[in-house]
């Protein structure tokens, strides 16, 4: 038989460890919905393979109030109509990954590089953080000591699991076909086997 | 989930947690001999959630920056945040959201008097001549319902924007008409509302220094009668 104080502590204990479990772990919960999102559902076209990148479609942007009946309900969650959306789960432990993106020309865009086990933003490739000229990115993951190509810049991730978000803004309805054009310009493709665009 | 419904699963949480330790420390029920070990591990995880989900709402809360009935976060997503900060942000922005040099978020359900944002209601929100939002990318102002989806209406106008055509009053000031029917000669600045509540957000994209320094204030939304 246990007395009182042995199951007060018991359950104290029981508590402590939980309370910093889940608060520790709240971050990595809420981005593994996005995880599921992006890699099970998708959003309208699918699920989206790990290592590549999905841009929002021209149809869901202009008429977000009907959201295809396969997407995620984060397709249709919050209420953004700036700008055009891209989204790609990363796995970097076979390998850097290389991101491409097209001459913006002084358009906004960003590409949002998130840890997801702390929902912290390690990189960002963008206006604001790079400009917006062409250019390629190594997305290389923890312990990667291999040699970067020239005119490449390293992004280095400390985790080998990266949620990448991109936006890339649209400036009017006429717009929107230039913007998607442009979106679906930000490509992935592995750095084994990876040449250079013309 | 909306700023309501966190509200009420914090009070609701913190009240069971509350009735708990009461009883269990000062009635001296709960804790008896007779106590199951299974019981001391299955309340003990639960109650270590509960408190984990009204810790972090409370703390969320507190560093909040709340000016005119707008909440925005500083500091979302930069590295170097605390496990309980982390946290707390993930409660009150959940997404992969950006960092404050990237962009800003304010959002709000009420007016600037406190009263719950309704479409039964009309609106506005005024920014003086000079007043609309430094940046170096773009601004927002976003309408969204009670459960943050877009709001149907016969413009298909679901924000107003820098790139919207807003049209502003002869002394450079600009007014936004927040209601459920078209505002007679405003129709350029009418943000279409739900016939019910709603909620706005307001984003600012790469942020000018008077944002990022707090200096900025955004203007309180307005009943008009």
């Amino acid at each position: 038989m246990m007395t009182q104080m042995e199951h007060l502590l018991l359950f104290g204990s029981f508590m402590v460890a939980s309370w910093f479990l889940f608060t520790y772990f709240w971050p990595r919960l809420l981005l593994s919905v996005f995880k599921r999102a992006i890699l099970v559902k998708g959003f309208g076209d699918g699920p989206i393979p790990v290592n590549t990148l999905y841009t929002e479609s021209q149809t869901l942007f202009a008429d977000p109030l009907h959201a295809p009946a396969s997407a995620s309900k984060l397709a249709t969650t919050g209420v953004n109509r700036d700008t055009l959306m891209t989204a790609g789960w990363l796995d970097l432990s076979k390998g850097p990954q290389v991101l491409h993106v097209p001459d913006f020309s002084g358009r906004y865009y960003s590409v949002q590089f998130t840890n997801p086990s702390s929902n912290i933003n390690f990189a960002y490739v963008g206006k604001r953080a790079t400009g917006t000229q062409a250019g390629n990115y190594l997305v290389s993951g923890p312990g990667w000591e291999g040699q970067v190509p020239s005119g490449m810049t390293q992004i280095s991730s400390p985790n080998n699991s990266v949620l990448v978000f991109g936006r890339v803004l649209v400036y009017s309805d006429s717009d929107l076909p230039t913007a998607y054009d442009l979106s679906k310009q930000i490509q992935l493709a592995p750095l084994s086997g990876w040449q250079p665009r013309q | 989930m909306n700023n309501r419904t966190s509200t009420f699963l914090t009070v609701l949480n913190g009240v069971i947690c509350g009735f708990f330790f009461i009883n269990s420390f000062f009635f001296g029920r709960f804790f008896t001999a007779l106590r199951t070990v299974r019981k001391d591990v299955v309340q003990g995880i639960l109650i270590g959630f509960a408190l984990a989900f009204v810790i972090s709402q409370i703390y969320a809360r507190i560093k909040a920056t709340k000016v005119n009935g707008w909440i925005t976060m500083f500091g979302l997503g930069e590295p170097g945040n605390g496990m309980l900060l982390r946290a707390a942000h993930a409660q009150l922005f959940p997404g992969p959201v950006n960092v404050p040099q990237e962009a800003m978020y304010w959002t709000t359900s009420g007016d600037g008097a406190g009263h719950t944002l309704s479409g039964k209601h009309d609106y506005i929100i005024h920014f003086p001549s000079g007043g609309l939002p430094p940046n170096n990318a773009f601004w927002s102002l976003t309408m969204g319902d009670a459960k943050n989806h877009f709001v149907p209406n016969p413009l298909n106008r679901y924000s107003v924007s820098d790139r919207s055509g807003l049209v502003p009053n002869t002394d450079g000031s600009v007014d936004i008409y927040l209601q459920n029917t078209t505002p007679t000669g405003h129709e350029s600045n009418w943000l279409p509302a739900p016939a019910g509540n709603f909620i706005l957000w307001l984003r600012v994209y790469i942020p000018g220094a008077a944002i990022l320094n707090g200096e900025y204030t955004v203007p309180p939304i307005v009943e008009i009668s």
